[in-house]
């Protein structure tokens, strides 16, 4: 019969009108990241990194950049981190070039600018505020506790 | 419950509420013609704004997507939203267009598409103007929209808008002659052009029924001639940008989708009426019933619109004339041998 | 006296159905096109000049960009260009798991085919169908990469990282339920009158025609042309797989349209065998930290959903490449888009673009 493939088509749309919708209604349910989702900003942790480097050369793009500073007993330690992250292209080098998997994404996708400067990441910094606020938090739980948390990396 | 609420006993009602505080028998007809007049516009007005809700919630439900759902509640509110979008938009001509025709094109659009409202048989004794050419009436206002689009891809002064303005020609004027031959057999089976006359006659069987080709000849030169898929290719969005609506902005460009909304309300009005009964129907007052049976064939339409691909020009002109026009002069044929074989027999 | 005159049309580069940045100058008289030419160049990034400084490794990112609907496959032609230069073997799961991929990208890369045809030419609820089902195949590749679209998992002597522990059942249910959404999809597209003649007898490339100018990928085949690269020069375990090969009769639209939805077909089959076979073990060699290929030049091509992706490098024994050249399957396709729109009308022009599936990111490079 001539239209019987019309029809047909015809009948699939009519089935898939009555068909549960698959729109996320963002932004009040948001999709859970998978675990090893690359995205988001680097995230430091300042006590596993040794300050290798390892990562500046990995990147193929120039978007990490490190100063490091010796002091007086021979080990280095990072005085600056910075990311780049509009020049990122999430290949994930970075992260498995490091040998202590001190850095790793925090996968917050939603972190758009107004302005391009604001896209150069400072992740020392943004670690520091971390530590401070566990630390602050930590003394606040338990304020007779010893005073070993103070000194070592907070001896800026 | 049919009697009762009938537009004919509203308007009764209503008379009498004008008459009791107005003084003049005349004041009173003019008033009531007035407020039939803003009826009619109110229902243009607000079919195009649910119509385009209705749209996009239609094709979002056939894609398994939601569709508007933000503006106000379950989104019925996003027409009102796109209106006020549309006022607040730039108003550009672009440079060489030739200023009258390109600012007259969607006006003259937008007035046929009003125009056939007067025709309609809402209710029983319920028709603005129950002319005793009706459909006829129909028929020459609707071909009169064919020129606007072809001002508006000529004074675009844009090669796009003259293709899609040229093609709109052809393919309206091509699908113009079999609609009028399906619509010819309703005429011969009820022997006058008057719209309430053509409804009276469906109170036992709807016309569905005993004129099948016309009514699959109709709605697929009704498609066409409101140009939306499969025969979208004056507007083909994927190969012509927007055919000869490119360079309007804003308003205009508001009201040229407000006459391609109307035009649908009013083919869907028609089929309706000649075909599925118009305002016939148990238990339900009458226009209830129109304007169920104009849903179920707007609905009709969409569904068209969102599974089919289009057609090509070419294939599109032979469709019309070499398949269609010839499916609808024998169905004049059968239907005039029909009437012969069965007035012989009664 | 009435004189006709061709005019110039321009579906420039910012148009809704030129597969990207692509520029078609039309020459038309009335509908009739006398000439189409393609203008590229809108997306050039400079990537084969880019490879000259970067490493060998480091490149491997920027493949992704090429084509980047299909970017496993990209990883793979690259890395075994190199490790072919290298003498680089590669470990028997790893093999497994790069021709899993590559195959779901192929499916991934014609279901946007299928949408892309299907909204070009006015349908555009085919093309929700199709990316709905390719979000399972991108939710698989999230999984495991961390990625949707640029991998950058296929390495050399191996792949990046073995699969999660989800993977396994999640890639079956999909397999089981791919044949009903493939049923869908024909009975919507396929069986549809008005497509099957907008398709049917437009944009007629011979076989002949095809061979010379060097078409590839699924338009060569729908030509009748019997030549896919997975079979002829089987590279990594693809001799191991049973699947066939679609071959087209005629070379027109239709043909490579069907083509491609039975390779989609085949593609499945291909997974559905890979995973049975599968065997477990390491998923990459032990390669030298860092990668100094011998003096010397290499070229290897694969088999990519668009056409035969080919890497030429030329190594002068340090760590950066003297110089890569991209064998793009896109970018030769398309040259025969103005020989085969000629005589043809505006509707046709879009469907053969369609068709044809040229990828702007590997046009230009």
């Amino acid at each position: 019969m001539l239209g019987k493939g019309l029809l047909k088509g015809m009948r699939v749309t009519f089935k898939t009108f009555f068909h549960k919708k698959e729109t996320l209604q963002y932004p009040e349910e948001k999709l859970t990241m998978p675990a090893r989702f690359r995205g988001g900003e680097l995230d430091l942790n300042t006590e596993k990194c040794i300050a290798c480097g390892l990562c500046k050369m990995a990147c193929p793009n120039h978007v990490i950049e490190i100063t490091t500073a010796m002091d007086d007993a021979k080990k280095r330690h990072l005085k600056s981190y910075v990311y780049h992250s509009g020049l990122c292209l999430y290949c994930n080098f970075c992260v498995e070039a490091c040998p202590t998997k001190a850095i790793s994404w925090d996968k917050n996708y939603e972190n758009s600018r107004y302005f391009r400067d604001e896209l150069d990441v400072d992740c020392l910094a943004i670690a520091k505020q971390k530590l401070t606020k566990t630390i602050s938090a930590d003394d606040k739980a338990s304020a007779e506790k010893d005073n070993t948390l103070k000194g070592g990396i907070l001896d800026e | 419950m049919q009697e009762i609420m009938s537009l004919f006993q509203i308007a009764k009602m209503l008379r009498a509420l004008l008459e009791s505080f107005l003084p003049d028998q005349q004041l009173v007809d003019i008033c009531m013609s007035l407020i039939n007049i803003g009826a009619i516009f109110t229902i243009i007005s607000l079919s195009a704004v649910v119509l385009v809700y209705a749209e996009r919630k239609v094709s979002a439900f056939i894609q398994r997507r939601s569709g508007p759902n933000r503006v106000g509640p379950k989104g019925t509110l996003q027409s009102v939203a796109d209106m006020v979008k549309l006022m607040a938009k730039e108003d550009i001509m672009p440079d060489g267009a030739d200023r009258w025709m390109w600012m007259l094109a969607p006006m003259l659009l937008f007035i046929p598409a009003a125009a056939v409202f007067v025709v309609f048989p809402f209710d029983n004794k319920a028709i603005f103007a129950d002319l005793n050419i009706g459909i006829f009436y129909f028929i020459a206002i609707s071909s009169q929209s064919v020129l606007p689009f072809l001002m508006a891809g000529w004074a675009s002064n844009n090669k796009y808008s003259l293709v899609g303005g040229m093609r709109t020609v052809a393919q309206m004027l091509s699908y113009e002659v079999p609609m009028v031959l399906s619509i010819l057999g309703i005429v011969m089976l009820v022997g006058s052009m008057r719209m309430s006359t053509i409804v009276a006659a469906q109170e036992q069987v709807w016309f569905i029924f005993l004129q099948p080709i016309a009514f699959v000849v109709y709605v697929i030169t009704a498609t066409a001639e409101i140009n939306r898929a499969p025969f979208d290719l004056v507007e083909g969005e994927s190969e012509l940008v927007a055919g000869p609506f490119t360079e309007y902005t804003g308003m205009r460009w508001a009201l040229f989708f407000l006459a391609e909304y109307a035009n649908l309300l009013a083919v869907s009005a028609i089929a309706a009426t000649l075909f599925l009964g118009g305002w016939n129907g148990p238990w339900l007052p009458g226009w209830i019933w129109f304007f169920l049976k104009i849903g179920a064939m707007i609905f009709l339409f969409m569904w068209f619109r969102w599974t089919f691909p289009r057609l090509r020009i070419d294939q599109l002109m032979s469709f019309g004339w070499k398949i269609l026009l010839p499916l609808a002069l024998a169905n004049v044929i059968i239907t005039g041998i029909g009437m012969y074989i069965y007035e012989f027999f009664s | 006296m009435v004189k006709t005159e061709t005019y110039t049309l321009n579906m420039g580069p910012q148009h809704p159905s030129t597969h990207g940045v692509l520029q078609v100058v039309l020459e038309l008289d009335g509908e009739l096109v006398i000439q189409a030419i393609p203008h590229m160049g809108y997306l050039h990034r400079g990537i084969e000049k880019l490879a000259e400084s970067r490493t060998y490794t480091q490149f491997i990112p920027y493949t992704d960009r090429l084509d980047y609907v299909s970017s496993m496959g990209n990883n793979w032609g690259y890395c075994l260009a190199v490790e072919k230069l290298m003498g680089i073997t590669v470990p028997e799961r790893a093999e497994y798991l790069r021709i899993i991929m590559t195959e779901l990208n192929r499916m991934a890369s014609h279901l946007i085919f299928m949408g892309s045809l299907a909204i070009d030419l006015g349908a555009s609820t085919g093309m929700m169908f199709g990316f709905r089902a390719r979000e399972r195949i991108l939710d698989l590749f999230d999984m495991t990469c961390g990625a949707r679209q640029t991998y950058n998992y296929i390495r050399f002597g191996g792949v990046s990282v073995d699969i999660p522990p989800q993977f396994i059942p999640e890639l079956k249910r999909f397999l089981a339920d791919f044949p009903a959404m493939l049923a869908e999809y024909h009975e919507l597209l396929t069986g549809n009158e008005i497509l099957y003649h907008r398709l049917k007898g437009t944009g007629v490339i011979t076989a002949e025609r095809a061979l010379e100018i060097g078409l590839t990928g699924p338009a060569l085949r729908a030509s009748g042309v019997d030549y896919d690269i997975r079979k002829i020069e089987p590279y990594g375990i693809y001799d191991r797989f049973d699947f066939k090969v679609p071959l087209g009769k005629v070379g027109d639209c239709w043909d490579r349209y069907i083509g491609r939805m039975e390779e989609m077909k085949q593609s499945a089959s291909i997974v559905a065998q890979a995973l049975e076979q599968m065997p477990e073990g390491e998923v990459m060699t032990k390669i030298p930290k860092v990668i100094k290929p011998p003096i010397g030049d290499v070229y290897h091509s694969i088999e990519n959903p668009r056409g035969e992706l080919g890497f030429y490098i030329v190594s002068d024994g340090s760590t950066k490449p003297y110089r890569i050249h991209v064998r793009r399957p896109s970018f030769i396709n398309l040259q025969v888009l103005n020989e085969t729109c000629q005589g043809l009308l505006i509707g046709d022009v879009v469907a053969i673009l369609a068709t044809l599936d040229s990828l702007m990111g590997e046009v230009d490079c």
